[in-house]
């Protein structure tokens, strides 16, 4: 059991803050993904709860005992690196040994455990074999042997499946759920850039941008109710079409212009004061459908890309600059070239204000059916 | 004309093969007979040595080596002493400090580590006047410390400087595994990091023994009586001593030369991968 809470962590290297206060409160047993894109300070961060750096001010607590003193091996935390950092001259069972010799654990508790991983992680025939003689994902189970053998209170993944081919990544990726399944007391905390491992895995992610946290939620929720337009953008795949509109208020309530023509009405009531204002409308590539009426969005394919299931279909619209990719089901028979019809539900579109935040109300009533159905 | 420009084409990179091998035959020959004629030296007798110079001795008694073995099994006994303690200790003087220079976060880390390396620029005969002044107040002119102090100080900074190098490419994820592991710092040296710096330190050694064994300059000047002078030392008072007698000089020169030739072709594999290793990865 560990909570882990982080009050106005900063880190800054000479005049550079790299994280900008950072509060975040993480539950025990949860798997929680740092995700952003490179540079947004997610492997600092979780570096720095290892104690591998410094925090520079702020506190950072596990059960709430301050640990920015405590060092990393009395912290109670496991780290699997990104480049899995096995010892290269040491076996397999070394390697995992290692830390309990340091420990001064005895022979056969340490024996008992190596063998009891290796039987989890189907390692069992390698443990005589150097790191050199392993395939990627081999090396990569024994990295997670290494972390699991010390029973941590919490397991930290630097981009774990980033060194592995496609297919691997995939099986990996199922086997660390797996793995969380089989520790539910166990809190882990997984860094990545792919939106994929971290919706797939995730019970709360964290979206970083640039050293700040821009959204906490299940997956669902940052997908259902981005925060901003950069968790908009982010999270979801292919990435939310943004259009800009204009807003009019008349007496059947809010309604948008889009800067492609068309226009409709506002998913949720808005305020009167950003009447003749310029929002920015999100749209799913996956919301967008054949207009079989009048359209929301008239414009060229220019290319498709068919996925068998699904083709993403990218579209010039007029004023738009870059193309708009609809998901629409793959047995269309579609052309490049060919001019499109698309409409959306309204209650499917997503508003964001002149500052990027989600001008979508957060009524306390919408939020409970997410939360309660997780706890 | 293809088939012309095509044996033109076969022909230049032969004859360019040729060449180069001949060169290196050539090098070899030049490098490896002497010393073969001076291991048969050491079979002929004196007046063969000068009648016919280059052919194989008429008998191969070792009597010559028998007596040479004599005169430097003292200077062998120093040699051996002198190089093994100041092998050891430059390496493990250097590995540390390499450690200490690609690890830790100690302050003005450039400052120390040009002040460590700029030891390579400094020349022995410059400073061999206030040694031997220092040497001689320390009471220990003429004695193996004298040798094993100086010989380790002054290959200290060249033998950093090659294991910072090869500290410097090993990853530095594996120091913070191990520090999440809970090792110390001293414990990861010991541990990952010098058990991964073999190969480097496997020719940091030999490089070390083959200068201790072969140094001349400092030998000469520190040293005095023939108890603790070591072999190079020794071979030339055994040449002024027995100027005349060339076949046991020769004897006495290929008895010393031995160790070294047999250390290299021991850790060849080793030293051959140390200067490659860290080229690829």
């Amino acid at each position: 059991m560990a909570e882990l809470t982080l009050r106005q962590v900063r880190k800054t290297y000479g005049s550079m803050e790299v994280l900008h206060g950072i509060d975040l409160d993480i539950p025990s047993g949860s798997f929680v993904v740092f995700v952003g894109p490179s540079g947004c300070g997610k492997s600092t961060l979780l570096r720095a709860i290892a104690g591998l750096e410094d925090i520079s001010s702020g506190e950072f607590a596990i059960d709430g005992e301050r640990m920015n003193e405590v060092a990393p091996s009395r912290r109670g935390i496991a780290m699997v690196f990104q480049s899995y950092a096995l010892y290269p001259h040491m076996t397999v069972f070394e390697n995992m040994a290692f830390g309990m010799r340091i420990a001064g654990l005895k022979k056969d508790e340490i024996a008992r455990r190596v063998t009891r991983a290796a039987e989890v992680l189907q390692l069992a025939p390698y443990l005589d074999r150097y790191p050199r003689a392993l395939s990627g994902g081999q090396r990569q189970r024994v990295a997670i042997g290494r972390a699991i053998v010390r029973d941590p209170k919490v397991f930290l993944f630097d981009e774990p499946l980033s060194n592995l081919d496609a297919a691997l990544r995939v099986a990996t990726r199922i086997e660390i759920a797996k793995l969380k399944q089989a520790m539910p007391g166990a809190t882990m905390i997984y860094v990545t850039h792919d939106q994929v491992e971290a919706m797939t895995l995730a019970d709360r992610i964290v979206v970083l941008r640039a050293g700040r946290i821009e959204q906490v939620g299940s997956p669902l929720d940052l997908y259902r109710r981005p925060a901003n337009l950069f968790v908009a953008r982010f999270i979801g795949s292919p990435a939310m079409n943004v259009i800009p509109g204009t807003v009019r208020i008349g007496p059947e309530g809010a309604r948008l212009d889009l800067a492609t023509g068309g226009g409709l009405r506002a998913p949720f009531p808005l305020d009167a004061g950003l009447a003749g204002q310029t929002v920015q409308v999100g749209i799913r590539p996956e919301d967008l459908r054949l207009a079989e009426g009048e359209p929301l969005l008239v414009g060229r394919i220019s290319y498709i890309e068919q996925l068998g299931e699904v083709q993403l279909t990218y579209i010039e619209a007029e004023g738009l600059a870059e193309p708009l990719i609809a998901k629409l089901p793959g047995v269309l028979d579609l052309a490049a070239g060919a001019s499109i019809a698309l409409t959306a539900d309204a209650q499917s579109l997503h508003l964001f204000g002149a500052d990027e935040r989600s001008l979508r109300p957060e009524p306390a009533a919408a939020v409970p059916e997410v939360t309660s159905a997780r706890s | 004309m293809s088939g012309a420009t095509h044996s033109a084409r076969g022909f230049w990179p032969v004859m360019g093969q040729a060449f180069l091998w001949a060169f290196l035959l050539a090098v070899g020959v030049v490098v490896l007979y002497p010393l073969l004629w001076m291991g048969l030296g050491g079979f002929k007798s004196n007046s063969q040595i000068f009648d016919q110079p280059f052919a194989l001795p008429q008998s191969w008694s070792l009597e010559n080596y028998f007596s040479a073995w004599r005169g430097v099994q003292g200077y062998m006994v120093s040699s051996l002493l002198v190089t093994l303690v100041s092998t050891v200790a430059t390496v493990l003087i250097s590995a540390r400090a390499a450690y200490g220079l690609t690890r830790t976060a100690m302050p003005a880390k450039p400052l120390i580590t040009a002040f460590v390396l700029g030891g390579m620029m400094l020349s022995p005969t410059v400073a061999l006047v206030p040694l031997v002044r220092m040497l001689q107040s320390l009471g220990l002119y003429d004695t193996h410390w004298a040798l094993i102090i100086l010989y380790t100080a002054f290959r200290v900074p060249f033998t950093t400087f090659l294991i910072r190098a090869y500290m410097l490419d090993l990853p530095r994820d594996l120091d913070e595994a191990a520090m999440m592991d809970g090792a110390s710092p001293g414990q990861i040296y010991r541990r990952i990091i010098l058990p991964l710096c073999r190969p480097i330190i496997v020719s940091c050694v030999v490089l070390h023994i083959l200068f201790a064994w072969n140094e001349y300059l400092f030998a000469m000047i520190f040293t005095n009586s023939p108890s603790v002078q070591t072999l190079p030392v020794g071979l030339t008072s055994m040449m002024s001593k027995h100027g005349t007698d060339f076949a046991q000089v020769f004897a006495a020169m290929t008895l010393s030369a031995l160790p070294i030739v047999i250390i290299f072709f021991l850790t060849q594999r080793y030293f051959i991968r140390g200067l490659t290793e860290g080229m690829a990865k």
